[in-house]
This record gives C-alpha cells, sequence and structure tokens, in this order.
C-alpha cells in the first residue's frame, strides 16, 4: 500500500517542524524540549496568537483549529515563505489539522479522512464494526430524543458518551432505564455547555454502548507506513466499572499474559488499518476479557496530560541507560522521517497516577508534597492545577490537578508507591 | 535558642531538571551559576552537590533560597534529590556562607557579562515586556553569568502551560537576534506557585 502523501520531503541539515499546539495543552514544555534537543528549527501554532507573533512570524503561527482545510491553506501559505518539513498534532482536534496539513504540503502524515473518523467516536465505531474490529454494540441518538426512548431501546449495563470530548468528561454508565435517563440528562446538560455546544452537530448527538466488562488497558503506539508498533502497553489497575470514569493509574508493563497482549495489539493494528491511519501516534484504549480484547477508542495522538513522561526509550546512538529518548523525541523524529531510536522501553516498570479531583471546590493549597515526594520510587510529583483554580468533579470534569510518576523493579511497586504518595497528597480547597 | 526548621521542597522540570525551595536563604547576593566543580570551588554547598555520586551534575544555581539543579545522569530525582537535601541543611548548618560572594570580574567573563546584563535589561524592558504584557505576564532579568541569562517570569506567563513557547520561541528568539553573544537561558521560575496563568491546561 503506497504512502497517501509520498515519503518525507528531503531536508537540510536543520529540518523545520510545525507543532500544532493548542493553548490548553500540558504538552508544551515535552515537546518544545524535544524539538530542541534534535536541534530542529521550530514553528509553533496555536489556535490563539502568541504575544510574540509578529516579533517571531517564523516561529509563532496562529491558525484556526476548528477549520483544518483553512488552516492547511494557512500553514501552506507560511511554507512558500518558510519552507516546513513535518508536521505533528498533539491532541484530538490538532491531528485532524496536522492531517490536513500533510496533505496540502505533501509530509508524512495521516489521510485527513482517518484522522476525522479516529477523532469522532460514532464514525470510528461505524468503521470499525464495518472490518469486524470487535467494539461494543452502540447507537447514535440526538439530544433532543426522548431519553425514555432511548431507554426503552438500549441493552444493560450501558455507558453513554460524547462524540468528541476529551478524558472521558461526559462518559456515564447505566445500569437501568432510570439511569439512562439520569445519565442522558447530565450528558446532555454538559454538551449544553457554551464552551461545548459551539463545537459543532456532534455537541448535538449521544452515542450510547453497551458496557463491555474486563479490565481496561491502553496501549501507546507509532504507526509507520500503516503498520503499528507498540511503544506500551499500559494496565490500569483501577477498576473502571463506572459510573464515571474518570482515569487514574497507568502502569507498565502489562502484567497480562503474553498471548493476551499479542491479540490487544493484533486488535489495535485491526483497528489503525480499519480507519486507515498511516503514519504517526496513536493511542488506544481496550478491554480484555474471556471472548478477548474489545477496541473501546483508538486516538491518532500520543497519550494525554503528562503521561508521556512514565515512557521512556533506549537511545541507539548512545546505548540504553545513558539517554533517555522521550515519547515527543519519537513522534517528532517519525514526523520528519528522521532515523527512529530502538523503540524498546526502558526495563524497569513505570507508572503514573492521574491524580483524581478530590471533589468540587476552588484549590487553596497541597499539602503533603514532600512526604509525597519522598515515597521511595516516587520521581515526581506534579502539581498542574493552580491556587485558584476551580477543581471539578467527572463526568463534568476533565483536568486532573496533578500527576505522580514513579519507577521501579515491578509494576505492583509502582503502584504501591503511586497510591502511598498520593495517600501524602491533601488538597485545601474552599 | 534550636534553630528554625529547615523545609525543602523538591519540584522537578523533567529528567534532568530540578528545583530545590528551602525555607531559609541560602544565598542572599543576587543569583550565582556553577557550571563545573572548579566553579564550585569556594561555594561548599555547589561542592557537594557536585560530589554527589553517580548524579554527574552539570549545573547549579542559587538564588535566594532557591536552588536549581541539573544533571546528565539517568538517576531519579528521588535518589538525588535526598543527597542535595542533605547537602543543603549540612551547608547551612555550617553556620558558614553555603556560596561564595559573586566576584567583580569572576571567570574572566564579570565585565562582558555586565555588558550584556545591561544589554538585556533594555530588550527586556523596550521590547519583551511590553509583548507579555499583552497576556498579563512580566519576564524579571535576575543576572547574567558567563553570558547565560537568568530570568523569572510572572503575572500571567508564572505557571502559564504555554510559557516554553514564550521562553523558547519569543524570549529566546529575540535574544538571539538583538544579543547574540547570550549562550543560553534559565528560567529560574517557580511555576508552580503561579495563581493567574494566562493558558491553564486540561487534559486531551
Amino acid at each position: 500500500m503506497p504512502c497517501p502523501y509520498g515519503t518525507a520531503i528531503p531536508h537540510r541539515s536543520m529540518p523545520r517542524l510545525l507543532l500544532l499546539l493548542p493553548t490548553a495543552t500540558y504538552r508544551a514544555a515535552a515537546f518544545v524540549e524535544a524539538a530542541r534537543r534534535l536541534s530542529v528549527d521550530l514553528t509553533v501554532a496555536s489556535e490563539q496568537p502568541s504575544t510574540f507573533a509578529q516579533a517571531q512570524p517564523d516561529r509563532l503561527l496562529t491558525l484556526d483549529f476548528r477549520l483544518p482545510e483553512q488552516a492547511a491553506a494557512q500553514a501552506r501559505a507560511f511554507a512558500e515563505q518558510v519552507p516546513v518539513h513535518g508536521v505533528v498534532g498533539v491532541d484530538d482536534d490538532t491531528a485532524v489539522v496536522a492531517a490536513a496539513v500533510a496533505a496540502k504540503l505533501r509530509l508524512r502524515g495521516n489521510p485527513v479522512g482517518a484522522a476525522t473518523a479516529a477523532r469522532d467516536k460514532y464514525r470510528q465505531r461505524v468503521l470499525l464494526a464495518e472490518a469486524r474490529v470487535p467494539v461494543p454494540r452502540f447507537a447514535r441518538h440526538r439530544t433532543t430524543e426522548d431519553p425514555h426512548a432511548v431507554a426503552a431501546a438500549a441493552r444493560y449495563p450501558c455507558v453513554l458518551k460524547p462524540l468528541r470530548l476529551a478524558a472521558s468528561r461526559g462518559v456515564i454508565r447505566a445500569d437501568d432505564p432510570a439511569g439512562l435517563v439520569a445519565a442522558f440528562g447530565r450528558l446532555r446538560a454538559i454538551l449544553e455547555e457554551p464552551d461545548v455546544a459551539r463545537c459543532g452537530d456532534w455537541a448535538g448527538q449521544v452515542l450510547v454502548e453497551d458496557f463491555i466488562p474486563g479490565p481496561e488497558v491502553a496501549l501507546e503506539g507509532l504507526v509507520t507506513g500503516g503498520r503499528l508498533r507498540t511503544l506500551a502497553l499500559f494496565d490500569k489497575p483501577d477498576p473502571l466499572d463506572g459510573p464515571f470514569f474518570e482515569e487514574t493509574i497507568y502502569v507498565t508493563p502489562s502484567a497480562l499474559p503474553a498471548n493476551a497482549q499479542q491479540k490487544i495489539a493484533d486488535c489495535a493494528q485491526q483497528a489503525v488499518t480499519a480507519l486507515g491511519l498511516w503514519e504517526g501516534p496513536v493511542h488506544a484504549e481496550l478491554r480484555y476479557n474471556d471472548r478477548g480484547p474489545w477496541l473501546i477508542e483508538l486516538a491518532a495522538r500520543p497519550i494525554g496530560g503528562r503521561c508521556s513522561g512514565a515512557l521512556r526509550f533506549g537511545s541507539r546512538e548512545q546505548g540504553a541507560g545513558s539517554s533517555w529518548v522521550s515519547l515527543e523525541e519519537v513522534v517528532l523524529r517519525n514526523a520528519l522521517g528522521m532515523p527512529l531510536p530502538a523503540l524498546e522501553r526502558e526495563r524497569l516498570a513505570s507508572g503514573v497516577m492521574m491524580i483524581p479531583v478530590p471533589r468540587g471546590g476552588v484549590l487553596r493549597e497541597v499539602r503533603g508534597l514532600a512526604e509525597a515526594r519522598a515515597v521511595p520510587l516516587v520521581e515526581e510529583v506534579a502539581i498542574t492545577a493552580h491556587p485558584g483554580q476551580t477543581l471539578v468533579p467527572w463526568p463534568e470534569g476533565s483536568r486532573y490537578p496533578g500527576f505522580i510518576f514513579a519507577r521501579g523493579e515491578t509494576p505492583e511497586a509502582v503502584v504501591a508507591a503511586l497510591r502511598e504518595a498520593h495517600r501524602r497528597l491533601e488538597f485545601v480547597l474552599a | 535558642m534550636t534553630p528554625p526548621e529547615i523545609r525543602i521542597s523538591a519540584e522537578p522540570v523533567d529528567i534532568g531538571r530540578c528545583k530545590f525551595l528551602v525555607s531559609e536563604p541560602v544565598h542572599a547576593g543576587g543569583v550565582r551559576r556553577f557550571a563545573s566543580p572548579e566553579e564550585a570551588k569556594g561555594s561548599p554547598l555547589v561542592e557537594a552537590i557536585f560530589a554527589i555520586p553517580g548524579a554527574d551534575v552539570a549545573e547549579v544555581i542559587v538564588s535566594g533560597g532557591l536552588v536549581t539543579v541539573a544533571k546528565r545522569s539517568p538517576t531519579p530525582w528521588q535518589v538525588v534529590g535526598k543527597a542535595v537535601g542533605q547537602a543543603i541543611r549540612a551547608a547551612l548548618a555550617s553556620g558558614r556562607p553555603a556560596v561564595a560572594a559573586k566576584l567583580a570580574t569572576s571567570g574572566g567573563g564579570g565585565a562582558d557579562d555586565d555588558a550584556l546584563y545591561e544589554r538585556v535589561a533594555d530588550l527586556f524592558e523596550h521590547q519583551v515586556n511590553p509583548m507579555v504584557a499583552r497576556h498579563g505576564g512580566r519576564v524579571e532579568l535576575i543576572d547574567v553569568q558567563d553570558a547565560v541569562v537568568m530570568l523569572r517570569l510572572g503575572g500571567g506567563c508564572q505557571g502559564c502551560g504555554m510559557a516554553d513557547v514564550t521562553l523558547r520561541q519569543g524570549i529566546e528568539a529575540m535574544l538571539h537576534e538583538h544579543v547574540p553573544d547570550v549562550k543560553g537561558v534559565v528560567d529560574i521560575t517557580d511555576h508552580a506557585a503561579g495563581s493567574n496563568p494566562y493558558f491553564a491546561a486540561a487534559k486531551k
């Protein structure tokens, strides 16, 4: 199968990367640092102008991420002045824009249709089901429908989801018709919030799908030429059984048997192929039970939040252990057609906890940081919420107040360290 | 009289850099940056940090109650940080200055640094700060040592999700253009304490 957009354009000694960074990203530091390590020229595009945009027009660009084709046209005009050799989007929306830019500039990337399908949970399920990738049975409804009629048609337990929101925002389990009616109203309220409602027609729709029992895993991968390479498989030791689906701990390597891991990787590859993804990072959520793997979601972007800090890879040039390559560096290298490192994750087990929102309220301070950081195996406790920030619990919320990272000899030891560090933290809310 | 309890909080920036916030002043004479064990001679705290086994420390910056350490080794901060904390406590308990005062012409670059400081300060005042002020931010020039600019971000820039973009794509680029003799930029901002960032992050 040929690459949709040809091969990467041969570049000068200092290739230029167009990095699509939404202003609400956690990942600016990691991607900017990766670009520095690679000594590539960097242009950062965001949906809101930087205060330096006029002073540094080669380095800073403003693109409307809501309009991928228009953004791609702007990028092409920019590239006529400042040649661009690679493009990377870091989240669901910018992954689609990156695909449009890649198509316009004939760079490495995904077909626009594939990236668009990966972003839309309904479109994704349609394509996956057609390709016989195991997905939950699903149905799409408009928020204007009578929820009692929706409830009468559903199977239980089921899960209600918005078509596009990230971080499990608005995802609610219902165990019976009354629960579905309540969940439907709650999700509709989220979709009617101004920041969501203005995003498009998808905000007027709801996905209702079977709840799939079994442990959930997250697969981090890199697609090159349509072939998926698994970079890491994370277990999620806290059961995600609802009623809401706020993430907590990711730990790798997975404790699942090797044959189960292979089936999961095969399932993710099927999904990549079914969607038509060709080039770049993917993050997939799957469940595994006695019927095998189930593809819950697959996104054409790297892992969210600051969770990529849990991953590091051996450097082929300098030898594993002496220098590490970040996930962001892997992503940038691939986008620019640069040689990839070995893509072998470090030997140690590694984990991250997305710190749960303790309750709703305004954050005043976080106590116990020194004590949490003193827990053996804990490497970092990063509080990303700022004093004065309102913390909103799931399903309405989508912002974790921080992240805890740990490394150790075994996944069990890592998980225990993460839990102990979390136990020592106290969030003071008003 | 019992000496005050010294509290130290470690804030790793990444695997290579970590900030240590100390409840007592470590060095009151402005900012000092050390890029090698040789430069650390005469400053007991910094000598001790460079001597931490297996850390391969690359840089130490001390300013008031803030000690920033950069290392090359993959050893986690959870390990190195304890040794840094012990070094800080020992240096403060000794009763002697933990960090030597900066000499007017130390390292052979003092006069050059003074000249660079003036040029960078002028750039910050007349071009950089008016720009970041549009987002309620400000940039404070702390010092220039060995042609490395140390700065602190405040207001809307402190804790902002796009602070690194502002720093690398904006401020650093402006310095490269207008003061090309500058060799590097170090941000010593305590971003975790930012209470009003212009852009706040959300998981996607």
